[in-house]
């Protein structure tokens, strides 16, 4: 009886964590989508000017990992500023973690964006284009949407991947699911039943969700056998 | 009127128009035939520079057609595609109604309103609220031809409307089409239904390998055809 207890409480103490982990994990990929579309968009414009910053961000972004540009944002750019007599401080350090995650999730976003963008029929574009739609026009009320149907799935995949990669936000002072563990396994050496319980309430966040994405996934291939 | 001088236009090494010239009045319906490959689809984009020409030009109303303004060119300009493209995220009346609210800034009310009309007139206004996923071929491209049509164009292009359907719904498209000829649009159709060409065309346009080979009225090209190629074409196809 006291094991379980044990075990519940690792599983309570995680709990804890959830809405710090959850609130950031959806305003990053709320920041991820809008800045992934601005770099999908130009990562497939003609102009190589316009590409070449897109490419750039998304190679720093994916071949780094999000520990280093968490570390670098949160404890890095207020060293460098302070010791340029810049008085600057993170006021709470969950506002780089959640920078740090959206700027990270629009590099990966970005490309799912370009490919379901690239997904739309060519013929969507001539139709809108040939009804006297400018490019842009055409982009926003007839490609990205469709777009958007495409690649959502996808989207909740990212959103499923950023919830456990906010795990390494708990090594800059945020104090999500595994912080939370981590803090009472310090205090009562139950190491297993902490990191357990962490993990059950990782899982209790990600199978629901990747249930709602598999499920999402079914209704499209639905409704696309027009 | 359309002007179409010295048209060429090349992919790479494939040189599909090899200086096409023609001129296409008011209220005339002409229908380019002609085996695949020949470059009539292309001939056709030419024209709204859905293609753009390598060489050549093409003039509306004495007025060239090039990408910068081009927008305003397509206002008056209907298209039809050979796989209707309608917008699938949209039900039927958003589709046709969408370019005149969107593009000539139409208030909605009198765009739908107008969108209704022309459903009623390609005999789908019990079709409005439907997405196009649940039409079947010959519904779609009846939307495509009304969706082309709210924008009130002077000219309707027709890239072989009628080749990706079932024949049982050939005659539906071919029905609308025609009564469009009837009241006075101008139209370029491009296909390969002959007997539609030669019953409602005032002109026939035979190409081949990027040239107008023969033209004349339909009378004379599939009555008494005087080029080899297109008596060899005619006889293949009919």
């Amino acid at each position: 009886m006291e094991i379980l207890e044990l075990y519940l409480k690792g599983i309570t103490v995680a709990l804890k964590g959830i809405p710090i982990t959850i609130g950031v994990s959806l305003v990053a990929v709320f920041i991820g989508v809008l800045l992934g579309l601005i770099i999908a968009l130009q990562k497939m414009s003609k102009f190589k000017i316009v590409r070449w910053p897109a490419n750039v961000y998304v190679e720093v972004f994916r071949g780094t990992p999000l520990i280093v540009q968490a570390l670098i944002l949160a404890y890095g750019v207020p060293q460098l500023l302070q010791s340029n007599d810049i008085p600057f401080k993170w006021p709470y350090l969950i506002i780089p973690a959640i920078i740090v995650c959206g700027l990270n999730s629009a590099a990966y976003v970005a490309e799912v964006i370009r490919s379901g963008l690239q997904a739309v029929d060519k013929g969507q574009m001539e139709a809108a284009r040939s009804l006297g739609m400018s490019k842009g026009m055409a982009m926003k009320l007839i490609i990205i949407p469709q777009a958007f149907r495409i690649i959502l799935p996808a989207l909740g995949n990212e959103l499923i991947t950023l919830i456990k990669e906010t795990a390494v936000l708990s090594y800059v002072g945020v104090v999500e699911i595994l912080r939370r563990g981590t803090l009472w396994n310090a205090s009562s050496f139950e190491t297993f039943p902490a990191y357990v319980g962490v993990a059950i309430v990782y899982l209790l966040l990600t199978i629901p969700l990747s249930r709602i994405v598999a499920y999402a996934e079914g209704r499209m291939a639905q409704s696309d056998r027009s | 009127m359309i002007e179409v001088k010295g048209l060429k236009k090349s992919f790479g090494n494939l040189h599909v128009l090899k200086g096409i010239d023609e001129v296409i009045s008011d209220k005339e319906v002409v229908c380019v035939i002609g085996p695949s490959g020949s470059g009539k689809s292309t001939f056709l984009r030419c024209i709204n520079l859905l293609e753009v020409p390598t060489e050549g030009s093409i003039k509306i109303d004495g007025k060239l057609v090039e990408l910068n303004g081009i927008n305003e060119t397509r206002k008056k300009m209907g298209m039809v595609f050979q796989n209707f493209n309608l917008f699938p995220h949209m039900n039927t009346l958003d589709n046709v109604a969408i370019g005149p609210i969107k593009v000539n800034n139409v208030p909605k009310a009198k765009a739908y309103e107008e969108a209704m009309e022309l459903l009623k007139m390609v005999g789908l206004s019990d079709k409005a609220k439907v997405y196009p996923s649940s039409l079947s071929g010959g519904q779609k491209q009846r939307v495509a031809i009304a969706r082309a049509l709210a924008m009130k164009p002077e000219i309707m292009l027709f890239d072989e409307p009628t080749s990706a359907l079932d024949p049982e719904m050939v005659g539906e498209v071919l029905e609308v089409m025609r009564n469009l000829a009837h009241n006075g649009m101008t139209m370029i159709i491009v296909t390969h239904e002959m007997g539609f060409a030669r019953e409602v065309s005032n002109r026939v346009l035979f190409m081949d390998e990027g040239i107008i080979v023969e033209k004349g009225s339909p009378d004379q090209i599939f009555g008494d055809p005087q080029n080899e190629r297109t008596k060899s074409f005619l006889s293949k196809v009919l």
